[in-house]
């Protein structure tokens, strides 16, 4: 892969992990992968639900022992130097884990306290960061009463207490509204920005990792089938995907016209989907073709290559559309 | 990432920290939702009424050591309220864990250890208000304080104790199965162990084997400790048998609970 | 027309039985939720025997061979309870995740819906009292009425869960909450305490005693004990069937107008 940020080529890497596994009892749920991520990088962590997202955030951030492999944070190995990786992580987890009982004031203060920062640096700390999310007029209020765009933002404002060099976020935006989502965007590109955080996101949304990541993996079945930036990733999959519906009784003719223009690709039903060569210059050229044939064409459009093209190159099954 | 961080994750003056907190969440989750402490109350003030109303002719019996029946049962029913409560303490923890509260405490910096000690910790304090609830229905009853304020002394140091010691069980097995439903076993437990002592007759009424298992149940040692007052003096006979139990109880539970925690990220 | 209703009812039949066996797997597959009730029972039950021996010769204390025949009818009433308010909340969970929408929207009448779900709480409350009784007899105690007082006991135990089922599942349409319904049980559990479970009402004295005495478990115990102590009389057997299958009656009617009207006439 030929991407602009090559892993270990330039930039120290600050996150690292090698045939990194994680097995239960005869399930594999992560089957050896290989990453690194550099420092000042947002890398996204693409894959379907059950792909085994969250079991590596969980390896990386200690919470979960390796049952193969190792993983490296800053140099420190998530296994023997937990605490010194817990010191300089910053970490969201999946479902907001915050309890409903406190408030966000509360909250932040046992967050400042676990991570040992002095009570007169938590007092400026804490409002700071607040006011950062936009939580300064809930920050009294039970997060029992938060909607879920402000638990996910008290969620970010926490694991950013200590400071943290590397901030890992599992599925930050899932179950979020569109307006909650794009602000959640805006932060993180805003942390990545200003303080030059490390990023590492897990997704299911290709619209998430193509906004955010500067640097993407696409994880199946526990095992990285693609790495590589967003525009590199697209690259390789070349050809815009042209897609053609027609009648069924047309199907066989179709797919044998467009056979000529390009490689078939993953459709749905009564559908014909090919990598048009060349592109749209000779969109008109299968027009043309298929009119020749006699075919009448009910619908008929050009995408330029997505990351779902991607995920379905790699896998063969398409992302868009699986469940949230 | 600053320096001055790195620095407070050790020491006494962290982990004191950190255990305080965890201890002052507890309390602040009660003021925030007070009914969280209603069936940790109630449970002992029914024990109290029950026992003392159903059983009240016990005093009758030949031997039983007191006129009034509070003076026996008050103390039996506070403990176990103090188990119950203890139990309830680790329950939080097993709530935590469900729903993934419990991962941002564990990714603190440092030694997880202060996080059991604060749990154990709001477990102990939060057993003296059912203690207090179970007095003042015992006051009310005609409890003698035959031993002076002291006697009350003893029953928030064995109540705190058991809470403590109950809450460290309920731990163990919490941090080795995260679950709720874990928490019915240690109540069984909790409860059972309760039974088989003391804690409506005296040893002497006992018979068979429930006489040896009241024996050598240490639970026995601590309902001395903390009911000699009412029955008549303190003295330091009754008094090391009832701390040396708990000591030992707290030793085994509490080896129990911090080894299944640091088994927890495996 | 005739068969139309004829059909009506052996439909009804079949879907009671039908939501019967359903209730009765899910009790099946949540056997632990079983054990506590059988448990904590019979541990009371072996504690109490061995540690009132000097308690039974008290002056007034009817006359046995031993605890363990008196404590019987506590330990059987005691053990169902511990299932009964489950209807309830089966009933609250179905309702709660939208299943018993669809069962609504099913072409079953609403009568079966509820027996149904009860159906499944008295098997449960039969299979624990012939298990009970069984380990009472294999330990020594004597029934003097006979096996038809055994039959009688244990029919006794399951009208008991009815009435107090069909309690649980008005609270049950009420709230649509589970927990609501549990919060009962504490309720029932200690009803059991305040009666003459564990000690004669005639030993006991004050308001407790008025309590005690005026308590439907007392109307329930007291003939089932006279069975087991001192023989067949068609008056107890009237008594330890009837009182709980008036009091079944008037829930069972009431959750079903609850019901009806919940869902407004059809």
């Amino acid at each position: 892969m030929s991407g602009s940020i090559e892993p270990g080529s330039g930039g120290d890497v600050v996150i690292e992990a090698t045939d990194l596994a994680r097995t239960f009892g005869e399930v594999v749920a992560v089957d050896g992968i290989d990453l690194s991520v550099t420092r000042g990088e947002v890398f996204g962590f693409l894959g379907p639900n059950g792909a085994g997202k969250s079991t590596t955030i969980r390896m990386l951030t200690t919470l979960l022992r390796p049952t193969g492999g190792s993983a490296r944070i800053d140099d420190h190995d998530v296994v023997g130097s937990a605490a010194a990786v817990r010191r300089i992580i910053g970490v969201a987890l999946q479902d907001s884990s915050i309890d409903p009982l406190m408030t966000g004031n509360e909250l932040m203060r046992l967050q400042a306290v676990l991570h040992g920062i002095p009570r007169s640096e938590a007092r400026r700390r804490c409002p700071e960061l607040l006011a950062r999310v936009g939580l300064t007029g809930a920050a009294d209020r039970r997060v029992a009463t938060y909607s879920g765009g402000m638990r996910r933002r008290l969620d970010l404002a926490l694991s950013l207490v200590h400071e943290p060099g590397i901030l890992f976020l599992d599925e930050p935006s899932a179950g979020l509204d569109p307006t909650s989502r794009l602000a959640l965007w805006e932060e993180v590109r805003r942390l990545n920005r200003e303080l030059g955080t490390t990023v590492f996101l897990t997704t299911q949304y290709l619209e998430e990792a193509d906004e955010l990541a500067s640097r993407i993996a696409i994880i199946d079945r526990g095992r990285l089938v693609r790495e590589g930036s967003p525009e590199a990733l697209k690259a390789t999959v070349g050809s815009p995907t042209l897609r053609v519906d027609v009648d069924p009784v047309f199907f066989e003719t179709t797919r044998r016209v467009l056979a000529d223009f390009g490689p078939d690709r993953p459709a749905r039903e009564g559908r014909v989907s090919i990598g048009l060569d060349g592109g749209a210059a000779r969109v008109a050229e299968v027009v043309r073709a298929l009119d020749d044939a006699g075919v009448p064409v009910t619908h008929l459009e050009l995408d330029a290559p997505s990351l779902d093209d991607v995920f379905a190159d790699a896998t063969g099954r398409r992302l868009e559309g699986a469940d949230e | 990432m600053s320096a001055s961080a790195v620095a407070h994750t050790e020491g006494l003056g962290h982990v004191g920290g950190v255990a305080l907190a965890i201890c002052g969440r507890g309390m602040r989750r009660i003021r925030a939702r007070p009914t969280l402490i209603m069936p940790v109350l109630l449970m002992p003030l029914i024990f109290v009424i029950s026992f003392t109303g159903a059983f009240g002719s016990l005093t009758r019996v030949e031997g039983y050591g007191t006129d009034n029946v509070f003076n026996w049962m008050a103390v039996y029913a506070a403990l176990q309220g103090a188990v119950f409560a203890g139990v309830g303490g680790a329950s939080a923890t097993a709530e935590d864990l469900e729903n993934g509260f419990f991962d941002r405490l564990l990714l603190t910096p440092g030694s997880r250890v202060p996080i059991l000690v604060g749990t154990m910790a709001y477990s102990a304090l939060r057993s003296t208000i059912p203690t207090t609830g179970v007095l003042f229905v015992s006051v009310l009853g005609g409890l003698s304080l035959a031993g002076g304020p002291l006697a009350l002394l003893t029953v928030y140091v064995a109540t705190a104790g058991m809470a403590a010691v109950f809450c460290l069980v309920g731990l163990a097995v919490v941090y080795r199965f995260r679950t709720m439903r874990s928490m019915i076993l240690i109540q069984v437990f909790g409860f059972s162990s309760m039974f088989l002592s003391t804690g409506q007759v005296p040893i002497h009424f006992m018979n068979g084997w429930l006489h040896a298992v009241a024996r050598v149940n240490p639970i026995t040692n601590v309902l001395r400790f903390a009911r000699q007052g009412f029955l008549g003096d303190l003295t330091w006979a009754m008094t090391w048998p009832g701390l040396v139990a708990l000591g030992g109880m707290s030793l085994v539970s509490g080896t129990l609970a911090v080894w299944q925690l640091r088994r927890l990220a495996a | 027309m005739r068969p139309d209703s004829a059909t009506g009812l052996r439909l009804a039949g079949a879907q009671t039985l039908a939501l019967t066996r359903r209730s009765v797997f899910t009790e099946w597959r949540q056997l632990g939720n079983v054990l506590p009730g059988i448990v904590f029972p019979l541990l009371l039950a072996a504690v109490y025997t061995h540690q009132f021996e000097r308690v039974i010769l008290l002056p007034g204390f009817p006359v046995v061979d031993s605890f363990l025949d008196f404590v019987l009818p506590a330990s059987l009433v005691q053990s169902v309870s511990f299932g009964a308010t489950e209807a309830g909340t089966e009933l609250a969970r179905d309702i709660e995740n939208g299943f018993f929408d669809r069962l609504r929207s099913s072409p079953c009448g609403r009568l079966p819906l509820l027996l149904g779900r009860l159906g499944g709480a008295l098997v449960v409350a039969a299979a624990k009292g012939v298990f009970i009784v069984a380990i009472f007899l294999a330990f020594g105690a004597e029934i003097a009425g006979g096996p038809a007082a055994a039959v009688v006991i244990v029919a006794t135990a399951v009208l008991l869960v009815l009435a107090i089922g069909g309690l649980g599942q008005v609270l049950a349409i009420l709230t649509g909450s589970q927990e609501a319904v549990n919060a009962t049980f504490p309720l029932v559990f200690t009803s059991i305490f305040v009666s003459s479970a564990f000690f004669p009402t005639n030993l006991m004295s004050g308001w407790f005693r008025q309590v005690a005495e005026a308590n439907p478990v007392t109307w329930i115990i007291d003939p089932i004990r006279r069975l087991i102590l001192e023989g067949w009389s068609w008056s107890d057997v009237g008594q330890a069937l009837g009182v709980p299958l008036v009091i079944s009656a008037v829930t069972v009617t009431m959750a079903v107008v609850t019901l009806n009207r919940k869902l407004g006439a059809s």
